[in-house]
């Protein structure tokens, strides 16, 4: 009984104002004859209600404070400095579309003979309103289109084709365990190639591998890769996880490198290609925000493979390095066929 | 030829200076009330009325012409003036004392006619002032949602509209605010034998 008093008792006022539904004034009201403390709530709140209707004194001003009111607000409004122009245009162009779109309501009227079309002729200035507007909202897709659709087009010179990067990682067995990101194609096995091992890193190199030097024991895997430019590739490492595939790669342009046999390499207009395998968005973010080699304006990052919400995380790492603003837009052009990580290979299968 | 409400809103969006003059005559009374009843300080409320014509004035073209012209005044008023209180609190201003130091004395509009007898006079002057001090010493938030509900006639809806709160919010702090006014003023409730 008490939790239903309780209940009762928070639709009281609401009761009082007339404001409950059908249902819930016959409930309240049939509680109300059974319960007599909830009568007595109900007719003390009324009570008040109505001391507060009759006997509270609202303020009022004399009429000397109107006038004096009115004249200094003038004299304010006459001082303010002009309405900024942009306020100006906005009634001047609201104004100018009213009378535009009554013009074409009397020519629709006076011209075109009823039932020539199907739609109402009163609707026509709304029509017209809604083909600007459906026009608008579809004019930044179609022309988002347009770029992707002519780079398909484009001959493969954006990127070499044949590029093929080895990654090699320990595990924490500290046994060798090396997985290899084939973009694409692999490269001409007339390609010079050639190892090196640096610190205690690990090195791997299959027939058409680039170069890479990996020293595993920093937080970055840093690949050198003369023969493709002279830019770096770059990747988290994390010692003692080897079930974390290095989630970024990161390569540079910075021009073709004379004297190689890869003319066209990284032509496109864009500074810096990125090909990634993202485990999770959150982890993407932590790479991303955390890294500190991202310092240059040479690197922006482009997500290829892994998640669906890559926009997404690529406005917020674009809003914490602004001088990335665009540029990794252009990124996003390249087509996908061209730097998307095709395949991971474990090395001790290969 | 006398301009109707909504050519002179229209009016003032062209710039027509002479169009806010006809509204501020309209509804300056209802300005000063309701910036008075929430700031509970004569100069505030002038502050706050002059606030609110200017902003008004500017903001005019922001109006949408679907809604009702008196509930966006209403809007700017109610937030200009919680604005005023929240800022003379951080001051840590009494507006009490300012009001009762100021020159200025309002006049005060009476409900209920004076009675003729005296004694009754005495009475309803004791209760008029109980209850108008009852109400101003409610909260904010609660003495905002009486006045806008209780003195100004609007529904739940339009309140909820005005403070941009939900309806529930609103209902809530009206139910508190009444079970507030009836504790402090229970000697009158307990008096009175019959709904007055």
């Amino acid at each position: 009984m008490k939790l239903k008093c309780h209940k009762i008792q928070r639709h009281l006022s609401d009761y009082i104002d007339e404001t409950l539904s059908e249902q819930q004034a016959a409930d309240v009201a049939l509680h109300l004859r059974a319960c007599s403390p909830c009568r007595r709530e109900a007719a003390a709140l009324k009570k008040t209600c109505n001391l507060i209707e009759n006997f509270y004194v609202e303020p009022e001003a004399p009429d000397a404070y109107y006038t004096r009111f009115t004249s200094e607000l003038q004299r304010r409004i006459e001082h303010m400095p002009p309405t900024a122009i942009h306020q100006q245009l906005r009634a001047v162009s609201t104004r100018l579309g009213w009378q535009l779109l009554t013009l074409l309501y009397r020519f629709f009227d006076r011209y075109v003979p009823s039932g020539a079309l199907f739609t109402r002729q009163r609707a026509f200035p709304y029509y017209i309103v809604l083909l600007t507007m459906t026009s608008l909202f579809v004019a930044p897709f179609l022309l988002k289109q347009v770029p992707r659709s002519s780079l398909k087009n484009l001959p493969p010179v954006s990127v070499h084709p044949a590029a093929t990067f080895a990654i090699e990682q320990d595990t924490d067995a500290g046994q060798a365990a090396g997985r290899h990101y084939n973009v694409n194609r692999v490269l001409p096995a007339s390609h010079p190639t050639h190892s090196s091992s640096e610190g205690t890193s690990a090195w791997k190199s299959t027939p058409g591998d680039r170069h890479l030097v990996a020293n595993a024991g920093y937080d970055f895997w840093q690949f050198t890769d003369e023969p493709i430019a002279e830019g770096y590739i770059f990747t988290k490492h994390r010692k003692n996880s080897s079930s974390e595939v290095p989630s970024i790669a990161l390569a540079t342009r910075k021009g073709i490198h004379q004297g190689t046999d890869l003319p066209g390499l990284f032509s496109i207009d864009s500074e810096l290609i990125v090909y990634a395998e993202i485990p999770t968005q959150n982890t993407l973010l932590e790479h991303l925000l955390g890294r500190d080699v991202l310092t240059e304006g040479t690197y922006a990052i482009l997500l290829v493979q892994g998640i669906g919400a890559g926009r997404h995380v690529l406005q917020q790492y674009e809003r914490k390095q602004s001088r990335f603003k665009g540029f990794t837009r252009k990124l996003l052009d390249v087509p996908l066929e061209i730097l998307s990580i095709t395949e991971v290979y474990d090395s001790i299968e290969l | 030829m006398e301009r109707t409400e909504a050519l002179l809103i229209a009016d003032l969006c062209e710039g027509d200076q002479t169009a806010l003059a006809p509204l501020v005559e309209k509804y300056k009374r209802m300005v000063y009330r309701l910036a008075m009843q929430i700031t509970k300080n004569h100069e505030d409320a002038d502050d706050v009325m002059q606030e609110t014509f200017i902003k008004v004035y500017q903001s005019i073209h922001t109006f949408r012409k679907d809604a009702a012209f008196e509930t966006w005044l209403y809007r700017i008023v109610v937030n200009e003036a919680l604005n005023f209180v929240k800022r003379r609190e951080r001051r840590r201003e009494c507006a009490i004392e300012t009001a009762t130091e100021s020159e200025f004395d309002p006049v005060v509009r009476h409900r209920v006619q004076m009675a003729s007898d005296p004694h009754v006079q005495a009475e309803q002057a004791e209760l008029r002032h109980w209850v108008t001090e009852a109400v101003n010493s409610l909260s904010l938030k609660h003495r905002t949602v009486v006045i806008l509900h209780e003195f100004e006639g609007l529904t739940h809806a339009e309140i909820a509209s005005i403070l941009s709160c939900s309806e529930g919010t609103v209902r809530s702090r009206l139910h508190y605010a009444r079970k507030k006014l009836r504790t402090l003023l229970k000697p009158y409730v307990d008096a009175s034998s019959e709904p007055l």
